[in-house]
């Protein structure tokens, strides 16, 4: 069994995911599950992805594949042959959830299908870019196509940029949070009522389900007093309210808004003599609300030019109100509360990351270790009980 | 019959964050009671706000005054009916009302007490006020995602609040398994903060083994250098507006797919040049490449460049704003995912639903209730509950702190 410990220490998963839904592989592998990673013996090809580390003693490591596969197990398997593919069937009938995404390594859907009849308390969730029909089904959609089609690279930019695709995999982690909690939500059901069942998650919905004001714009943008219309279009840091904005200033940038304590904002530019006319009574007149709205962040944005940024945040703070500077990978490696709550864990044995994103007070969270190609082939035969004259 | 049927939540949460992590376990069955206050401007005055009846669907609703004993004594009974607890108010408000965690677990072992606020229940900045845009600034996301020169562009909404509520869901339904396992509920300190780094995880693992400090890259891929990779302006707008630009996203991930793309555009000379077989060499010259690129999308619609590449092996999508997603994108059409939901908003009249993209082949879940009114459920809950009789809370009702 898995060294991990976590909530979910009594669950058994196949993960033959690719980047669509490696995320909430990962999830429940960090959470305690025992997840198994079955690869073919030349390894998995998201081993490649960048970025690497370059001074690793076998060479380049992917760091990549080192975070969206931490805390596996994995078996190396040979699907041209009938021995691995009978190993494989072998270990997903152990299993109490197998995630896969289509098209991925060993998800074909005659081996989900028979699975299933052999086991209907099985849960299989199975991710999908666009879903199981439809002109757009077998469209190829990597991360930069899947967040324009899914509407979130409109709305990011400005209007002297492109529209932009966020860094690294954020549309993915997206549709793998959902894979995670499809995977959870149906096993809960499988444990109370002994149902098993066939779950999908199209990639497509997932981040179209998580763009904030997109939608809302859309459907009501005839009861939101700033919209001129069912589109907002892309305008950097300025949030759709108009009372949020990542502003420049003298060294840098930070996000400032007057909330959640418009009072004390208002008190704090008169102790700064920045406050100009926003004492004139015709703000008072709660018709011209969205006026003062627009009027405070233009005071705000002059003040905050001529400010170091970090002073100002920790003030801001300090007076209740939710600034945030805007820092770069390296000053968040060094964040001091972060440092406190000693949340970075190992990935690898020279490489810190990213810890628990919640803290479970009786089943304690931690990282199992990294391992090569197939490094737990051996001991995850003998659980299945293959051996070698099989 | 829905997966969470048997779950029974207290929910405490307000604005996004939250709200949508009960959302998503209110739409998989679990009956979520939203406790509400009619003296706060988020109580009534915004109850039927799009923003309000965007994320708390399929909820029921009770109105407390928490300013009266008996208002906090009723809360104190619910929590011990619950198999769930969660909040994402600021440290310290479930306490001050004598439902902090300790409390609530002495009558109540098996609860789950999720609570998410902004950086957790410890450190030094555990008093920090946040929103998500604070998040992805302190996170790095902001300064990642961007072009290089600009730190104040950042992602276009907030994020970070859609994926701490969907972490949140995971902490609850973990927990849950952790009890079938243990017995024993327990306590979740989710911090919004330390969700937002994670997902800057990769640029993390790159610093702390390399030392390499990731800097933004407008459309580019950070890491792997596969190009053509980016959004191009297209035909077809509608006016000179910002709001109607037109835009594709192609990214080509592999040589194949690069002379896929090549047949698409027709194999011009520029595209013949030996140099661009490779990905190190398309990478050196991405940056003309990017403007070959621009000068045949200009000429077509979004929708006919991503046909044209989708035919010949080349990922391509229209760049889609919420009108396209709404009007014209024929898979959610195809799934229904955009819907009006049937039932009216006893204020708000018509209200939508984005539906929820998980697909149980067995126990669908497609019930779809438009967002309560502040105290519409207090009899119908308080009943089934706390096995209150209607002359009760119409008591409750009349004293004020059940409003």
């Amino acid at each position: 069994m898995s060294d991990t410990r976590g909530p979910l220490q009594d669950v058994r998963v196949v993960d033959l995911t690719d980047e669509r839904g490696i995320y909430g592989a990962k999830l429940l592998a960090d959470l305690g599950a025992d997840v198994v990673r079955p690869e073919p013996p030349e390894g998995d090809a998201l081993r490649r992805r960048g970025p690497h580390l370059e001074d690793a003693p076998d060479g380049p490591t992917s760091l990549w594949h080192a975070f969206f596969a931490s805390s596996r197990r994995f078996l190396s398997v040979d699907l041209d042959s009938e021995a691995g593919n009978a190993q494989l069937d072998a270990l997903i009938d152990r299993a109490h959830v197998v995630l896969c995404c289509t098209g991925a390594f060993g998800a074909e859907q005659e081996r989900l299908d028979a699975a299933l009849s052999r086991r209907p308390e099985l849960v299989v969730v199975e991710v999908s870019s666009f879903g199981k029909e439809g002109p757009w089904r077998d469209y190829l959609a990597p991360h930069i196509v899947a967040g324009a089609l899914g509407g979130a690279v409109a709305p990011t930019g400005d209007a002297d940029t492109p529209p932009l695709n966020a860094f690294g995999e954020l549309h993915f982690m997206m549709s793998g949070v959902y894979v995670a909690i499809a995977a959870l939500g149906a096993l809960h059901l499988a444990r109370v009522r002994k149902i098993g069942q066939r779950v999908h998650v199209p990639v497509h919905e997932c981040i179209a389900s998580g763009l904030e004001q997109v939608l809302m714009w859309y459907w009501y943008h005839d009861r939101l007093p700033m919209a001129k219309g069912p589109v907002l279009e892309r305008r950097g840091g300025l949030h759709w309210t108009n009372a949020f904005q990542t502003m420049r200033g003298r060294d840098g940038c930070v996000f400032v808004t007057p909330a959640p304590n418009r009072d004390a904002q208002l008190a704090w530019l008169i102790e700064e003599d920045a406050a100009g006319d926003l004492w004139d009574p015709k703000y008072q007149d709660p018709a011209n609300r969205e006026t003062f709205t627009l009027a405070v962040m233009q005071r705000l944005r002059e003040w905050v030019a001529t400010r170091d940024v970090e002073p100002l945040f920790k003030e801001g703070q300090a007076r209740g109100l939710a600034y945030g500077q805007v820092v770069p990978v390296e000053g968040v490696a060094d964040n001091p509360h972060l440092a406190a709550r000693e949340w970075w864990t190992d990935y690898l044995p020279t490489v810190r990351g990213p810890g628990a994103p919640y803290a479970f007070s009786d089943t304690p969270w931690e990282i199992g270790p990294y391992g090569d190609v197939g490094a737990d082939t051996e001991a995850v035969l003998s659980e299945i009980g293959w051996t070698e004259s099989q | 019959m829905r997966p969470l049927e048997d779950v029974k939540i207290l929910d405490f949460t307000h604005v996004l964050a939250g709200p949508f992590g009960t959302r998503v376990l209110a739409d998989m069955g679990a009956d979520v009671v939203k406790i509400m206050s009619a003296v706060r401007e988020t109580g009534r005055t915004q109850q039927d706000s799009p923003y309000y009846l965007m994320w708390n669907r399929n909820k029921r609703s009770l109105a407390f005054d928490m300013r009266h004993e008996e208002s906090r004594q009723l809360a104190r009974r619910l929590a011990d009916e619950a198999d769930v607890v969660i909040d994402n108010f600021s440290l310290g408000v479930l306490d001050r009302w004598n439902l902090g965690y300790e409390i609530v677990s002495e009558t109540n072992p098996g609860v789950i007490y999720v609570q998410m606020s902004g950086m957790g229940a410890t450190g030094p900045w555990s008093d920090f006020v946040t929103y998500a845009p604070t998040i992805h600034g302190l996170g790095g996301l902001t300064y990642l995602t961007g072009v290089p020169g600009r730190g104040d562009i950042g992602i276009g909404y907030s994020y970070n609040d859609h994926q701490a509520g969907l972490h949140g869901a995971i902490a609850v339904l973990a927990a849950l398994e952790g009890r079938r396992s243990t017995g024993r509920g327990q306590r979740v300190d989710l911090s919004q903060f330390e969700v937002g780094v994670n997902f800057a995880g990769l640029a993390l693992l790159d610093w702390f083994g390399n030392g390499r400090s990731a800097s933004p890259v407008t459309n580019r891929e950070p890491y792997d250098n596969n190009a053509p990779h980016g959004c191009y302006p297209c035909a077809g707008a509608a006016s000179d507006a910002l709001v109607d630009e037109r835009w594709v996203a192609i990214a080509c991930m592999s040589d194949d797919q690069w002379c896929r793309f090549r047949n698409v555009l027709g194999d011009p000379e520029w595209a013949r040049d030996p140099a661009l077989a490779t990905t190190r060499g398309r990478s050196e010259a991405a940056e003309i490449l990017d403007q070959r690129i621009a000068e045949w999308t200009k000429g077509l619609t979004a929708e006919v460049v991503m046909e044209r590449c989708q035919a010949g092996g080349v990922p391509a999508g229209v760049v889609q704003t919420g009108l396209d997603l709404c009007e014209r994108d024929p898979q959610l059409k195809l799934s229904g995912f955009l819907a009006e939901i049937e039932e009216p908003h006893p204020m708000a009249g018509r209200t939508y639903a984005d539906r929820l993209p998980i697909y149980f082949e067995r126990t669908p879940c497609d019930e779809y209730r438009p967002a309560p009114v502040v105290g519409q459920h207090n009899a119908e809950v308080l009943s089934e509950w706390l096995g209150m009789s209607e002359e009760d809370v119409r008591r409750g009702e009349e004293a004020g702190y059940l409003s």
